[in-house]
């Protein structure tokens, strides 16, 4: 693979096999009816997908629901494996797929941070370093014995930001978690962010195509046909916005 | 094993240790509870039946009672919690890739530590009972532990996978441990069962370990060490394979959630 190019994927197909509707799943189903025959079909979620994204670039992914972009960013972090073409991937990625991974409820704050930190790849020593950094980044300082489940969902999702931005990676996967909290905090996101673009290389998914718009250098827009194009973002958002 | 593998493996063993009695005003007393109800009632009921068949003194027969139960324990647990692993984290492993052996390691090693704190009891327990407890013996019980620990880790390589394409084995599982519990002689010695069903016990590895433990405690004895030493083999074998299965199988696990 070139150096300059941080993902690359070349003909990427992912099929889901599913039961066809009002085929029997169960043993019993299948038992009260045991003339309906089982019948699974393919549910072709991406077909024959191909695209680079640079270095430093901030590549975003748009389209309806169920043109495949959650899958696309599942393949891309290594959750699916392809069923045809493959995936490179130059550098450490971290996805943020939803934010707070592994959140427990009844655990405190400050055990959270230990948690999460953890899952999305920091180590002990790392997370001891900047646990007052996260807490104060997420204002959230005074409550670190807290256990989360008296959190706002609001106050959560902060300190699950401040948590993931500490990850030291490359690739930053991430998927509609852009603008988070209330205004005064989303300023401090998007800070961050304008902070990083050109620095990392960035594979966005967005329904708010006015950051998509903002950041991106291009976009590539999946449709339910699961044709695809790849442009300039203006062009990109414009068209897809005229579709409905 | 990385850095943060081992990181990520001690905050599961932390979390899922502090959830498990989280909530619960004895909390982790419960632990300790729980095995103690059960031997108290097995004793009142089967002491004096059992150790006038086994020639044992009720003292011994108590120690025999509560080193069966723990062994059985940590199998039960091992074969639960090392089964359930995988799907207990399906939301995690759905959004975020890491290593997944470290949640069935981390899983197993919850019925490690208790039955780690189980063993203490019982020793502390046949001490005060002036049971003979040899260095030996000891040795052999925590090697016969270790040689359960890596059958369980083996075994729940195939489990784990398999309970996310079959949720019927948790109550299948659950129904063949029990099963178990009574063909393991926890609680009656052999000598009860008639003699054309002995094979039941003999051909059982559960019972097996409780046998050599309990030996090995009461007598201060090293027996059965060639079963032993078969299933430590046999269960290394299963690692390798279990690992070669579970590897290839677990990529498409997050499909079938």
């Amino acid at each position: 693979m070139e150096d300059n190019i941080a993902i690359k994927v070349e003909n990427l197909t992912k099929k889901f096999r599913i039961p066809e509707h009002g085929s029997p799943t169960t043993l019993q189903e299948r038992f009260v009816n045991p003339f309906a025959k089982k019948k699974m079909i393919d549910f072709v979620a991406l077909k024959d997908l191909s695209f680079d994204v640079k270095k430093g670039e901030f590549f975003s992914v748009i389209g309806p629901n169920g043109a495949g972009k959650s899958t696309l960013l599942k393949l891309i972090s290594g959750i699916y494996i392809p069923d045809g073409g493959k995936i490179d991937v130059n550098g450490k990625l971290v996805p943020f797929l939803e934010l707070g991974v592994g959140f427990n409820p009844d655990l405190s704050a400050k055990e959270n941070v230990y948690l999460n930190g953890t899952i999305l790849g920091l180590t002990e020593k790392e997370i001891n370093e900047s646990v007052d950094d996260i807490f104060d980044f997420a204002e959230l300082k005074e409550f670190e014995d807290l256990s989360i489940k008296k959190f706002s969902s609001g106050m959560q999702v902060r300190l699950a930001f401040s948590i993931a931005i500490r990850v030291k990676s490359d690739i930053l996967v991430l998927d509609e978690v852009l603008a988070v909290g209330d205004g005064e905090f989303q300023k401090k996101c998007f800070a961050y962010f304008d902070d990083i673009v050109g620095k990392k290389t960035i594979l966005f998914v967005s329904h708010g195509l006015d950051s998509v718009r903002k950041y991106s250098d291009r976009v590539l827009w999946l449709k339910e046909d699961k044709t695809y194009e790849i442009g300039e973002p203006n062009d990109m958002v414009d068209r897809y916005s005229a579709t409905f | 094993m990385n850095k943060n593998d081992l990181d990520l493996y001690k905050q599961f063993v932390k979390t899922t240790f502090k959830m498990r009695y989280k909530g619960s005003i004895l909390g982790f007393l419960w632990v300790l509870l729980k095995p103690f109800f059960m031997f108290l009632i097995l004793f009142m009921i089967f002491s004096h039946m059992s150790s006038a068949s086994a020639g044992l003194t009720s003292q011994q027969y108590a120690v025999y009672l509560l080193s069966g139960l723990i062994v059985y324990t940590f199998f039960n647990e091992g074969m639960i919690w090392g089964m359930g692993s995988i799907m207990e984290r399906a939301q995690l492993i759905v959004k975020i890739n890491f290593k997944r052996d470290v949640v069935v390691a981390s899983s197993l090693s919850m019925a490690l530590i208790n039955f780690s704190i189980n063993l203490l009891i019982v020793l502390a327990v046949a001490l005060i009972l002036k049971i003979n407890i040899t260095l030996i013996g000891l040795a052999y019980i925590l090697f016969i532990g270790l040689t359960m620990f890596l059958s369980l880790y083996g075994i729940s390589f195939f489990t784990s996978i398999w309970l996310v394409h079959v949720r019927d084995l948790q109550h299948i599982m659950e129904l063949v441990l029990q099963l178990l519990f009574y063909a393991s002689a926890v609680f009656f010695p052999v000598e009860m069962i008639p003699e054309n069903y002995r094979f039941i016990v003999y051909y059982n590895p559960v019972a097996r370990f409780v046998k050599a433990v309990r030996e090995a405690l009461i007598f201060g004895e090293i027996t059965d060490s060639k079963f032993v030493l078969l299933a430590l083999l046999s269960s290394l074998v299963l690692i390798i394979l279990g690992k070669i299965y579970f590897n290839k199988h677990i990529k498409k696990v997050a499909e079938h959630f």
